[in-house]
């Protein structure tokens, strides 16, 4: 295998079973290179959320293997997979999931903490980040006091403070409005030409999709379609 | 140190919460706090109303084998020179029959040095009519319990016949009473030592050597040196088990009832917790897609109910403290215990600090269950999809 995948899944099937089993994957090969933009579609029950929380290790596999940057991570601790959860994999979600009780700024800086930086370098290094999605000027408000799409800049602020090697997104534009969303998605796109980070989109908008570098649509927990959009570098 | 700062940040934002959960314990504890308070302030008072007036710290026996320790005089200047001992006196017990115009009784007469015996048993306090220190002063006289005095109705000046099998006959000239409200009133007798030893025909001897120091604590103590010395000795504890026993079953109950109370008051915080889990159940999965592990969500949520403990046991052992200091300085104007009209408080820092860590501890405990149930959450379940 080749050393310019970042991800690398094999034979990735996941059951959810209690009493009636349903694939939810089955027997899903993809490799993902370094930096790639890429989105994943399918109809609902297609298996796209599930296989993103298998890239994420959020959930582990039925069988099969996930390698991250060369690493099987189905073979990790929980402590390794928190660490490799914290160091190399940056999330959205369609809701924000910021903390509600923390201030954007501290929200950011969180994954920092968690890393533990301390904490005069991670407000730093947070304000930064938070500058960089434009949000310079809302860092002491709560989630509460904020907008869905300034609360999903936030999130993505989180998502990448840590320099994550792949960030991935579950519909992180689901929730907002067109406008919102194509600010949403000229930000990743900014940042992941800035940083050449890979990010792996999950998402229903057609449109967004359309200006990925790769799409795979999911049907049943197989890959039914893998194209190239010719919209890369 | 992040997860402190996120089970601060938990606590400072259900701040009702939080502020309700520290009073429940606050209040727990200051019931604990107050009532240690009185039950210290109690046997304190207890103590010096028995072991440190009525009672030596220590007794010393003859060896062995021996009615009587015959050189008392080389042993009482040994035992002075033990550490914390402040007085001594020699006694030789013999029985007696108290006769008087008809009347008799059987009796105990202690033979002693008035000033020796005094300093250890503080009889002269207890005189209500004549002067103890004439027993020294004229032979053959004798100081008795005013229960003793009506029983063989004798006055001040009357001649007691004393006589005993094998004893030699002798007259006592009563010259003082005492009355020390025990039952000794009615059976014990003071009279010179040389009066008893006469009275037994028996050399300079005694039967027991009576020891008092300068804290009742350090009895244990003397008694064990004293035993070194080759005569058995016991400290008051010893002696008098029953002491001992009454308390430690009384302060025992008390605590165990008091401790339910404050357990009772944290399954308050483990309520609370409990709900704050399953109101965060996505926030702690956010936390763990982060990169927080089991362990550390664990760790926050243990944290919260152990900051909950510490709060509500510093605010209710002062509260207590505070509570029984002014109740202790009250003047209720009426006897409230034998001989004091305020309820004798005593605010140790010791209990405070092992009531304070207690109810740390059992919050500690009372947050595992809720915080495991956190820490076992999964990711993917716990973020859900709304």
């Amino acid at each position: 295998m080749s050393e310019k995948y970042i991800i690398q899944i094999k034979n990735l099937t996941k059951i959810f079973g209690d009493g009636v089993e349903i694939k939810a994957l089955d027997d899903v090969g993809l490799n993902i290179e370094q930096g790639e933009f890429m989105a994943i579609m399918g109809p609902s029950g297609s298996g796209k959320s599930t296989l993103l929380n298998q890239i994420g290790i959020l959930d582990t596999p039925t069988s099969g293997t996930i390698l991250l940057d060369g690493v099987d991570v189905t073979k990790m601790s929980d402590k390794q997979r928190s660490v490799t959860r914290n160091k190399q994999l940056g999330f959205i979600f369609q809701y924000h999931h910021l903390l509600p009780d923390f201030n954007a700024l501290e929200n950011v800086m969180m994954p920092l903490l968690i890393n533990g930086v301390k904490r005069s370098e991670a407000r730093k290094t947070a304000s930064k980040m938070l500058e960089e999605v434009g949000l310079g000027d809302r860092m002491k408000h709560r989630p509460n006091q904020l907008s869905g799409g300034q609360n999903q800049r936030v999130a993505i602020a989180r998502a990448l403070v840590n320099k994550p090697s792949i960030v991935i997104g579950d519909e992180p534009t689901g929730n907002l409005d067109s406008k919102a969303s194509d600010n949403i998605y000229e930000l990743l796109r900014r940042l992941n030409r800035e940083h050449n980070q890979t990010f792996i989109l999950v998402t229903h908008d057609k449109h967004m999709a359309a200006k990925t570098d790769r799409t795979i649509q999911l049907v049943d927990g197989k890959i039914c379609e893998d194209s190239r959009n010719g919209n890369g570098d | 140190m992040y997860e402190l700062f996120i089970a601060l940040r938990h606590l400072t934002s259900r701040r009702r919460q939080s502020i309700f959960s520290i009073i429940a314990v606050g209040l727990a504890v200051m019931l604990l706090m107050w009532s240690q308070a009185m039950m210290v302030g109690f046997t304190d008072e207890m103590y010096s109303k028995t072991v440190d007036t009525m009672m030596p710290h220590v007794t010393v026996e003859p060896q062995e084998g021996e009615d009587y320790i015959h050189l008392y005089r080389n042993l009482i200047e040994n035992i002075n020179e033990i550490d914390g001992v402040t007085s001594i006196s020699p006694v030789l017990m013999g029985a007696a029959t108290f006769e008087y115009k008809g009347k008799n009784k059987n009796v105990v007469m202690q033979g002693i040095r008035v000033e020796d015996h005094d300093s250890v048993m503080f009889i002269n306090n207890n005189i209500v009519e004549g002067n103890f220190r004439d027993l020294e002063v004229s032979p053959n006289s004798v100081v008795v319990g005013d229960a003793l005095a009506e029983k063989l109705d004798v006055e001040i000046g009357d001649t007691i016949d004393a006589s005993f099998p094998e004893a030699n006959p002798t007259n006592l000239k009563v010259v003082g009473i005492y009355n020390s409200k025990t039952p000794m009133d009615e059976t014990l007798a003071f009279t010179s030592l040389s009066t008893v030893q006469d009275f037994l025909d028996v050399s300079n001897v005694v039967t027991t050597i009576l020891v008092r120091g300068d804290d009742r604590e350090r009895a244990q103590e003397i008694s064990e040196e004293i035993d070194t010395l080759g005569y058995p000795a016991a400290g008051w504890k010893e002696t008098n088990p029953e002491i001992i026993q009454t308390l430690k079953i009384e302060g025992t109950s008390n605590a165990i009832t008091l401790g339910l109370i404050i357990i009772i008051a944290s399954f308050g915080i483990v309520s609370t917790l409990f709900m704050s889990v399953m109101e965060k159940t996505k926030e702690i999965g956010m936390l763990m897609a982060m990169g927080v592990s089991r362990r550390s969500i664990m760790r926050i949520f243990v944290m919260e109910s152990s900051i909950l403990g510490l709060l509500g046991g510093l605010f209710g052992v002062m509260l207590g403290a505070a509570f029984a200091i002014y109740m202790g300085s009250y003047d209720y104007g009426f006897e409230v215990m034998a001989g004091i009209s305020s309820i004798p408080f005593v605010v140790r820092i010791q209990d405070a600090v092992i009531i304070v860590l207690f109810t740390f501890l059992i919050n500690l405990i009372a947050g595992i269950y809720p915080a495991s149930r956190a820490s076992k959450l999964k990711p993917v379940e716990a973020i859900g999809r709304d």
